[in-house]
């Protein structure tokens, strides 16, 4: 089938594709928030906030190589911003709430970001995980204004009325405020995807890129070591800090037991599992993460274990998973989708046009025997 | 009497056959000097003999043992000792803890011709900095600790990598007099990789010229230094 | 006076499992070039191994030598069956290999052992000594603790330094390839390096829980301090991990006497950052340019 003209213009630019493919999710997104249940809306929503913060992480490890398993904690700083601004009652919209979130991530980022930036590996990693253990501890120190160990209850956002307008003229029903939420998260979602995919394939992505594969060669093409890698931070970490304040919002209470660790490991999780440094791979991440739980849950109460005992099948799994990415496909499932078609698209090429024989590379590494 | 037997030994990292057929005998006793330029093979075939790279084809033998079937960590056991390119000192450890392991690995039942007595003898220098720790010392001094460590192993046949690179030429003839000494003295057998053929040569019994993986010359050490169109074409002298 | 001198007292004991727990960490940097964020876990599982039997009517001595062995297993276990395929490869796979052994033995850890806290016996009393009428606030299970940690690195020096086998450990730390040349089996040798640091971790681990309360997560924050402390000395050195481990101990126990607990996390991090940012070789660094 012929592509329309106009079309086809659009989409030989990379922005143009992207806008393309953002309208197209927008659609879906407004589709599935109308539609679905409450149940699977409010799942769809923390989909998408996980799926925000885990986009966010792939890009800073992925292309930038940089490993944070600190990221829960801006997930933290954007949620308690978010919940200290919306019950400040000073009836500020919910977008501007979120974008308060974001400025408040985007400025621990970066001074976090300065110090990541000199710090490699195993380094960047102890000290990021020292950041998750550390900042849920600041919400009970001030626990006058961050609610301490019980947290903050976070108010529902008033629709506004375009919006319920809107809604009742798609399906004929009010909105409730969680399914307005609901939108606004997945509306996010495909906003920030747009945003990372361009900033990927541009000239800022390409740098990160040449600073992750080779410090020394990127320096000498003139490339600012440490501008790229704060970039790269500040960009992931206000990622974050929208999916903290989206968060807040769809769980409705902000307290430092959702923001362990187990937090912080959960994205990494995500973005292992899909493939470092591929949004699509983020997404499937998150959506593991959200839809496997339940899953597993149910599962093990299938096998007579407790409710507690069964809520932890779905971490074991993820990390047994994770465990086995990194030993047979560290490329995560996106990655080794792409190698196999490359593999095949190779092959078929070669199939095509018999080229002089070069004996395929060494397979690995040489193997270190015991 | 041939000590170590090499047939047709080949060996390939991915496309690049950095081992082509390569096929010879070192002789009981005597200095073999393996030369040729940098990417003849000549560390490749030390590699290949003491089991760190997988060859792709062909047998090695040392006395009765099927080298190639020898796992890297049971050579020193065989008989055979590798000194390594780049010195190979474990530079945390102390002179004599390096030393030390030499001995742990040392061939059993043999008689022992080296001790640590002996090799204090022949090596002074490492007695008196027996209780330093082996980066503080200089380059020629290292070498010196290597083929100690290797003496004390009790080997059937040293392989010396490179034992020359980057140590100044008074330095260097030093330790080929030493190399030389222990030979004619000990019956010991050496299998001497060096790019500085002249030196080599001066103290080998043959010589053995690489290029691109094959042997292409196999003579008297004698021989190959009054040959001097051979000199030319392949050891730059 | 009476306060501080508390509070260094429990910085002491507290630094004392801190410098076990960073040790363990510089073993297997040392051996492996990986940061065993799973150590955390692990110490956590062997306590639980600890305390079932403990439960099940066993004395707290077979606890704590059923803690050690079991530590001994885990170590090389998970050395020999997983860590030895990232072995020289990108450090980014070593370190999300341990994230993922992490979550691992968490989950594990709750299925089997159950998520709610337990508490955990001590041994010694856990109350200062009364000295007519005004309390030391040295407690029994405190001088046990620094005993225990003083004996077991002991030990390990004396393992290290003083026989063949400690010999050719080090030499496949530092130099594998020479080392094969040399006879030592060095895959072996990196096996029993993660079982003997697997152990000294555990050991930090029973320490940590006696007198106090286990869940799966009791470790969790210990992995941070135990590599703030192994940072602090250098990563690459067991005296420093010590010494790191005991300046860590006193610095939380004052930051939580005086500012509160709830920062103790945040002021790790800040020493962590600036000591990384203003000597990145640690405290004790001979070597002044090193990449961290």
């Amino acid at each position: 089938m012929q592509q329309p003209q106009a079309l086809r213009r659009v989409t030989d630019h990379t922005l143009g594709r992207h806008l393309v493919v953002g309208a197209v999710g927008v659609v879906v997104v407004v589709a599935l928030m109308s539609f679905l249940g409450s149940f699977r809306v409010s799942q769809l929503a923390s989909f998408s906030y996980l799926a925000i913060a885990a986009a966010g992480l792939t890009v800073l490890t992925g292309l930038n190589g940089q490993l944070s398993l600190g990221h829960g904690a801006f997930m933290a700083i954007g949620a308690y911003t978010a919940a200290v601004l919306q019950r400040s009652d000073s009836g500020l919209p919910v977008v501007v709430v979120l974008l308060g979130a974001v400025v408040v991530a985007t400025l621990v980022g970066a001074v976090v970001g300065m110090a990541a930036a000199r710090l490699h590996g195993p380094y960047l990693a102890g000290a990021t995980l020292a950041l998750a253990i550390a900042v849920p501890g600041l919400a009970i120190f001030w626990s006058d204004l961050l609610g301490g160990e019980q947290g903050l209850t976070v108010p529902l956002p008033e629709v506004p009325g375009w919006f319920a307008d809107a809604v009742f003229f798609l399906t004929a029903t009010d909105p409730s405020s969680s399914r307005y939420v609901a939108y606004l998260a997945g509306v996010a979602l495909v906003l920030v995807l747009v945003l990372l995919a361009n900033v990927s394939s541009s000239r800022v992505g390409r740098r990160w890129k040449a600073v992750r594969d080779d410090e020394v060669a990127a320096q000498l093409a003139g490339i600012d070591l440490g501008r790229a890698r704060v970039l790269a931070f500040v960009v992931s970490a206000a990622c974050a800090g929208l999916a903290g304040g989206l968060m807040a919002f769809v769980v409705r209470l902000t307290a430092p037991s959702g923001f362990t660790l187990t937090l912080s490991l959960t994205l990494v999780t995500a973005i292992v599992l899909g493939g470092l440094g591929s949004l699509a791979g983020a997404l499937i991440g998150a959506a593991l993460l959200t839809f496997l739980p339940q899953l597993a849950t149910g599962l093990g109460g299938d096998l007579g274990l407790t409710d507690v005992q069964a809520a932890e099948l779905a971490p074991l799994v993820y990390g047994v998973v994770m465990v086995l990415v990194i030993l047979l496909a560290p490329g995560g499932l996106v990655g080794t989708v792409r190698m196999r078609q490359a593999r095949r698209a190779a092959l078929r090429a070669a199939a095509a046009a018999p080229a002089p024989q070069h004996d395929a590379p060494p397979s690995s590494e040489r193997e270190r025997s015991s | 009497m041939t000590v170590l037997d090499v047939q047709d030994l080949t060996t390939t990292y991915g496309a690049v056959r950095a081992l082509d057929g390569v096929t010879f005998t070192a002789p009981e006793g005597k200095v073999t000097a393996v030369l040729g330029a940098n990417g003849a093979g000549k560390t490749t075939l030390l590699r290949t003999l003491s089991g760190l790279v997988p060859p792709t084809r062909g047998t090695a033998t040392l006395g009765d043992t099927d080298l190639l079937s020898t796992p890297a960590e049971e050579m020193t056991r065989a008989g055979l000792a590798h000194v390594p390119e780049g010195r190979g000192v474990i530079a945390q450890l102390t002179v004599e803890e390096n030393l030390r392991l030499g001995s742990l690995g040392a061939r059993p039942q043999t008689e022992r011709r080296f001790g640590l007595e002996r090799v204090f003898g022949l090596f002074p220098l490492l007695g008196d900095r027996s209780n330093q720790v082996a980066h503080t010392l200089s380059g020629g001094e290292r070498q010196m600790l290597v083929i100690a460590r290797a003496l004390l192993a009790e080997p059937s046949i040293l392989l010396l990598d490179e034992p020359s690179l980057g140590l100044a030429p008074r330095v260097v003839g030093q330790i080929f007099d030493l190399l030389r000494g222990l030979v004619d003295e000990q019956g010991l057998t050496v299998l001497l990789v060096e790019q500085n053929a002249r030196s080599a040569l001066s103290i080998a019994d043959v010589g053995l010229v690489l290029d691109l993986g094959k042997v292409v010359v196999h003579d008297d050490a004698r021989t190959l230094v009054d040959d001097s169109s051979l000199r030319h074409a392949y050891l730059g002298f | 006076m009476q306060q501080l001198l508390s509070i260094l007292l429990t910085g002491l004991t507290l630094g004392a499992v801190y410098a076990a727990f960073a040790l363990a960490l510089v073993m297997i940097w040392r051996s492996t070039r990986i940061v065993n964020f799973a150590q955390a876990p692990m110490a956590m599982v062997t306590t639980y191994v600890a305390l079932v039997l403990i439960d099940a009517g066993a004395s707290y001595w077979v606890g704590f030598v059923a803690a050690l062995l079991s530590g001994f297993l885990l170590g090389a276990v998970i050395e020999r069956l997983v860590v030895r395929h990232v072995e020289g490869k990108a450090e980014i796979n070593a370190v999300i290999l341990t994230l993922g052994l992490f979550i691992v033995l968490h989950s594990l850890a709750a299925i089997v052992f159950g998520a709610r806290f337990r508490s955990f016996p001590a041994p010694f009393g856990i109350r200062g000594f009364q000295v007519g009428d005004s309390t030391v606030p040295l407690t029994g299970f405190g001088i046990f603790t620094l005993v225990a940690v003083l004996v077991v690195m002991g030990l390990l020096v004396a393992l290290f330094r003083g026989t063949d086998i400690g010999l050719r450990m080090r030499a496949a730390a530092f130099g594998p390839e020479v080392a094969r040349l040399l006879g030592v089996k060095v895959g072996r040798m990196l096996t029993l390096g993660w079982a003997l640091a697997s152990v000294v971790g555990s050991l930090a681990g029973i320490l940590i829980a006696g007198g106090g309360l286990v869940h799966p997560g009791y470790m969790d924050s210990v992995v941070v301090y135990g590599f703030v402390a192994a940072v602090l000395g250098g990563l690459d050195s067991p005296g420093g991990a010590v010494v790191g481990g005991l300046a860590l101990g006193l610095t939380l126990s004052l930051v939580s006497g005086y500012v509160g607990s709830e920062v103790v996390p945040l002021s790790a991090l800040l020493v962590l950052v600036v000591v990384l940012l203003v000597r990145p070789g640690g405290l004790f660094a001979t070597v002044h340019e090193r990449r961290v």
